[in-house]
């Protein structure tokens, strides 16, 4: 076929949904209602690992108002039976108001239901819960291991024994919560045994296939709408007790029920990026070429799940090293599941290795870029396959040239303003793009205009916006005509919203079914004696503004409209369907970060002055919305590498800054100049549609990027994230 | 939340009567709405006095600067007389809280705010603060926030304001207004080191009310300002916050006036530091020497003790800045 005139991809195109947002309009899940809606609150677990001896519930229910409070007293016990349709972590996920097990502080005890918010939350207060508490293990440094999964190539040992220049550094990072503007939210009603929820999902299909293994249900009787999503981060990848809890306390009332986690409770239990201990060790030749590299990695993880990120990718497949060994381990602790969080793995990972690249560069004299070109790979080290797209190369000249960095004085300390010393860093990122089967379903009525549905999400990036403009393009339509929806479990199913893979798959299931319907068309119209396309060569028509031509004779041409009111149809209908082609390459989105900082050494203030980052992620449907996601991930790794930490007191395992107050996420004074660029081009073997994910690789390599200047501007190595005042003291 | 009457008043005697029945006063409610929402604070009857006449700001003729105790944060901030007159206070107050929180938040409040100790505001965790008696989670818990001066046994929490900085360099004094008639507290007074009874934060009798904070007038010219250092650069709490007001004539310091937060458990004025500064020069050297002193009887826990050297270094800088490079 003729490809299609490109109007709408690769347009800066305002968010489709901004009015909704701006004025109130966009319905998150807590704005849903139900007739007879009642409201829970739930009881957190004060101590951090133990029993509970008893619950006293009296004075909660003697309050005019409540319905019931559940426990693991009164709560039925639910089938909680297997999900193959849902990535959950090895183990079994935690079957809340079961059992009298405190497994982490903060866990759910109890759950209250009442008419009214404020009596729900008031009665909260006055469930009476005793424990039996013991000391919890919550401190990564100090708890023993599981079993450790490894990678090795070539002979890593000999290989540093006999290298020229070896370096062997530890680097910690913090755990961090999303922090997500909306909470976690679920509005639950059952209908005939059928249960409805109106809930804050990045998966639309996994939170319905969850629920029924949990209830027991067939996976029809479980409806899911989640329209919009208020930021996730990966957190909303999957059902956490709240969903199930709010699902149980409406089944057991009788009516519909809301339950919104207040800001504390979103640091108990719904997941977080878990904290890191890694070590690396680096061998090279006096030249700076890479001649082994061993990980050495340990993490936080539950007792009763064990939760596993991507932290492997980037130390196998970033360099050209012959030799590599990892050794990863998780570390049960008696703290919740962590999750994915933006980047999953890969921030973590890259900002020990692009740290050690920093200090190896350091330790060799060369440039920073100099030593990653000089371990730039042709192909993937893993894998042996050849690339699809890897433009890193192009990245790094481009960024050098845009951010200035050359000429740079490599002495630490080298440039002063006044009291502020001032330093620049780079950094390489990367994350896999993958791409999996998604479905779509369009449909074009008579008056011209067009629905897309398929039951992906919304968190932030743009989605509603980037599938309007591939439908717009594939249909011929402008963007004014086309409507995309989603976040509805009766729609097709694609897959869960995150690992940045929604715009190559569900793109290219939306491109399908809208080029099957134009196709459509077009042979109605060629076939149709009083059309005036009649008799000519379908792959030679083309469609655009909604008007049907031939491509070479634009004169001789019809609407979608004129041809449906003739053909009698009120609709024209296709499925669209991805099936990704699993081609033999290595597909990676690739991203460089350039960081100057300002540090006041003598206050220990770290101050971020400017950042750019270069990105290859194929095609851009949206360039606005590609540079938003760019400042987002700048904006997170600001957070990764300064600010965020989620502090424990490991005398109990409470978390101690569980408040926006305490835990610190970066405001806008804290952001500076931010830019970024995206190189020109596709990269046609990830999927159809030409683009790689980019909402992670954004930030991934943020975070060493501001490590590496603050090494630059003070000769200071912190090792450690964040990098807090007292460690630059 | 706690069931609890809310009462707005009209005039002064209707608040003192609900006040001396044992009604709580709020006004801008920024800190005691988010206590109360925690169940920290379970007063049982709010006595709302915003519309107590309170809400100005006067100099007299001999220089005495007086701000109402209603007088907003911003309003405060903003105001001719404050910037020019005292700087420090200004900058302590736009270094405060976000934009929002000032256009609520008044001046009283400001300075009867509480902790930011996270075990205070943690009611499953012991707090003597909070329920006397349950001891100090934080001496030995999580307490990089925490104060190295002031501190006791019992409580090592900040007093988090930046004005009640400003406010005890300047040695302001505070008028109250209780059911048996008006009085004034020097600053210094007014509020409390924990000791054995953290619960008790301030000088206020039942009832009692601030009018307004008072600055007494002080020799002119007077450099002053006000430097907070923390992780984050807007909307955090100090690590240490110095205000500092210098006035200098012929080239000699006359008078000093400095205080530190961030590190106490109240605002934390420094006479050593002042008198090591009265009758000299301005100086590097004088900077550093008098900061030296900034730190005397600092107690650091397991993870404060950077704020020792920080303390210092925060002093000096602020010397520097506003006594000039010299």
């Amino acid at each position: 076929m003729t490809p299609q005139p490109q109007a709408a991809v690769g347009a800066p195109l305002t968010r489709v949904d901004a009015r909704l947002k701006v004025t109130g309009q966009a319905r998150y899940a807590a704005d849903f209602d139900a007739d007879g809606l009642v409201h829970a609150v739930v009881v957190d677990s004060g101590i951090g690992l133990g029993r509970i001896t008893s619950v006293d519930t009296a004075a909660a229910l003697a309050l005019p108002g409540v319905l019931t409070v559940l426990t693991h007293l009164n709560a039925p016990r639910l089938p909680y039976g297997p999900n193959p349709g849902m990535a959950t972590p090895p183990g079994e996920r935690l079957h809340v108001l079961e059992d009298d097990r405190v497994r982490f502080h903060g866990q759910p005890v109890a759950v209250v239901v009442a008419t009214t918010l404020e009596t729900a939350r008031h009665a909260a207060r006055l469930v009476r819960v005793e424990y039996d508490a013991e000391p919890p293990s919550t401190d990564l440094s100090t708890a023993t291991d599981d079993t450790p999964v490894t990678y090795e190539r070539g002979d890593a040992e000999r290989a540093l024994r006999s290298a020229d220049v070896r370096l062997e550094l530890t680097y910690r990072t913090a755990r961090q919560h999303h922090n997500a503007m909306e909470p976690h939210a679920t509005v639950a009603r059952w209908d005939d045994g059928r249960l409805t929820v109106w809930q804050k999902t990045q998966w639309i299909h996994g939170a319905q296939s969850e629920l029924a293994a949990v209830f027991g249900l067939p996976e029809d009787a479980v409806r899911v709408v989640s329209p919009f999503v208020g930021g996730a981060f990966g957190n909303a990848s999957r059902i956490w007790p709240q969903g199930v809890m709010a699902s149980l306390a409406a089944r057991e009332v009788g009516r519909p029920v809301k339950l919104v986690l207040s800001r504390r409770q979103l640091y108990f239990g719904t997941g977080y990026r878990p904290g890191y201990e890694y070590q690396v060790r680096l061998g090279s030749d006096g030249q700076g070429r890479l001649t082994a590299m061993t990980h050495v990695m340990r993490a936080e993880t539950s007792r009763y799940e064990t939760f596993q990120d991507d932290i492997l990718s980037i130390g196998q497949m970033l360099y050209d090293v012959p030799a590599v060994t990892q050794d990863w381990r998780t570390v049960p602790l008696d703290v919740s599941t962590p999750t994915f969080m933006r980047g999953p793995g890969g921030a973590t990972a890259a900002y020990a290795v692009e740290s050690a690249m920093d200090e190896l560069a350091c330790e060799l004299g060369l440039d920073p870029i100099e030593l990653r070109l000089r371990n730039e790979p042709d192909r993937d080290p893993t894998s042996g396959l050849p690339f699809s797209t890897r433009r890193l190369r192009q990245c790094y000249a481009t960024g050098a040239r845009a951010f200035g960095w050359h000429p740079r004085d490599p002495k630490p300390r080298s440039t002063r303003d006044g009291d502020w010393l001032i330093g620049t860093g780079m950094a390489t990122g990367a994350h896999p793009s993958w791409s999996v089967t998604s479905l779509a379903h369009v449909r074009l009525d008579a008056d011209g205009t067009a629905v897309v549905q398929s039951a992906t999400s919304d968190m932030g990036p743009g989605t509603y916006t980037v599938m309007t403009q591939v439908a717009a393009d594939a249909l011929g339509l402008p963007v004014s005509a086309v409507r995309f929806e989603l976040g509805d479990s009766t729609m097709p199913p694609p897959v869960g919203h995150g690992g940045s893979m929604t715009t190559p798959s569900v793109g290219s299931a939306v491109q399908d079914g809208c080029a099957k319907l134009r196709r459509e068309a077009v042979e109605l119209a060629v076939k149709d004696e009083e059309s005036p396309l009649f008799g000519a060569a379908a792959d030679d028509v083309v469609v655009a503004d909604g008007r049907l031509y031939v491509r070479d004779e634009p004169a001789r041409g019809e609407t979608y409209r004129s041809l449906l009111a003739r053909s009698g149809r009120d609709r024209l209908e296709a499925d669209g369907e991805y099936v990704p082609a699993g081609l033999p390459f290595s597909t990676h989105s690739y991203s460089v970060t350039f960081a100057e900082v300002a540090v006041d050494a003598r206050l220990g203030l770290v101050r971020v002055r400017r950042m750019l980052g270069v990105y290859d992620v194929g095609r851009v449907i949206n360039p606005k919305l590609a540079v938003s996601q760019a400042i987002g991930g700048m904006i997170g790794g600001i957070g990764q590498a300064l600010l965020e930490h989620t502090v424990t007191d490991h005398r109990d395992g409470r978390i101690v800054n569980a408040n926006l107050a305490d835990y610190l996420v970066p405001v806008n004074a804290d952001i500076p100049d931010l830019k970024a660029i995206y190189l020109e081009g596709e990269d046609d073997k990830v999927a159809r549609i030409g683009a790689k994910g980019l909402g992670e690789v954004v930030h991934v390599g943020v975070a060493p990027a501001l490590a590496n200047a603050v090494f630059h501007a003070t000769g200071r190595r912190i090792r450690e994230l964040p990098i807090t005042a007292d460690a630059l003291l | 939340m706690y069931p609890f009457t809310y009462t707005r008043v009209s005039g002064t005697r209707e608040a003192l009567a609900a006040g001396r029945e044992g009604g709580r006063y709020i006004a801008g409610g920024t800190t005691l709405v988010d206590l109360m929402r925690e169940s920290v604070e379970r007063p049982g009857a709010l006595v709302d006095i915003s519309a107590l006449p309170l809400h100005e700001v006067t100099v007299t003729e001999d220089g005495v600067l007086r701000i109402g105790a209603l007088v907003r944060m911003a309003d405060a901030a903003a105001h001719p007389d404050v910037r020019t007159a005292y700087p420090v206070i200004s900058q302590a107050l736009e270094l405060s809280a976000s934009a929002q929180l000032r256009n609520m938040a008044t001046i009283g409040g400001n300075i009867m705010q509480r902790t930011r100790c996270t075990y205070f505001r943690d009611v499953t965790a012991p707090c003597n603060k909070r329920e006397p008696g349950t001891g100090c989670a934080a001496r030995e818990g999580v307490n990089r926030a925490h104060a190295i001066l002031g501190t006791s046994d019992a409580c090592v929490a900040t007093h988090p304001s930046d004005v009640a900085v400003a406010f005890a360099a300047l040695e302001a004094n505070v008028h109250l207004l209780g059911p048996d008639g008006a009085r004034t507290v020097p600053f210094a007074d007014f509020l409390l080191r924990p000791g054995d009874t953290p619960r008790h934060e301030h000088a206020l009798g039942q009832g009692e009310l601030i009018t307004a904070v008072e600055i007494p007038a002080h020799p002119r010219p007077l450099r002053s300002g006000y430097l907070k250092v923390r992780d984050r650069q807007s909307y955090e709490f100090a690590l240490t916050s110095a205000a500092v007001a210098l006035h200098i004539r012929d080239g000699v310091i006359r008078e000093a006036k400095v205080a530190t937060g961030g590190v106490g458990t109240v605002p934390w004025k420094l006479p050593a530091v002042e008198q090591h500064l009265i009758g000299e020069r301005p100086s590097e050297t004088l900077w550093t020497a008098a900061a030296e002193h900034a730190a005397d009887g600092a107690r650091p826990l397991a993870h404060n003790g950077f704020k020792v050297d920080l303390l210092k270094r925060t002093v000096e800088r602020q010397l520097r800045i506003v006594g000039g490079d010299a």
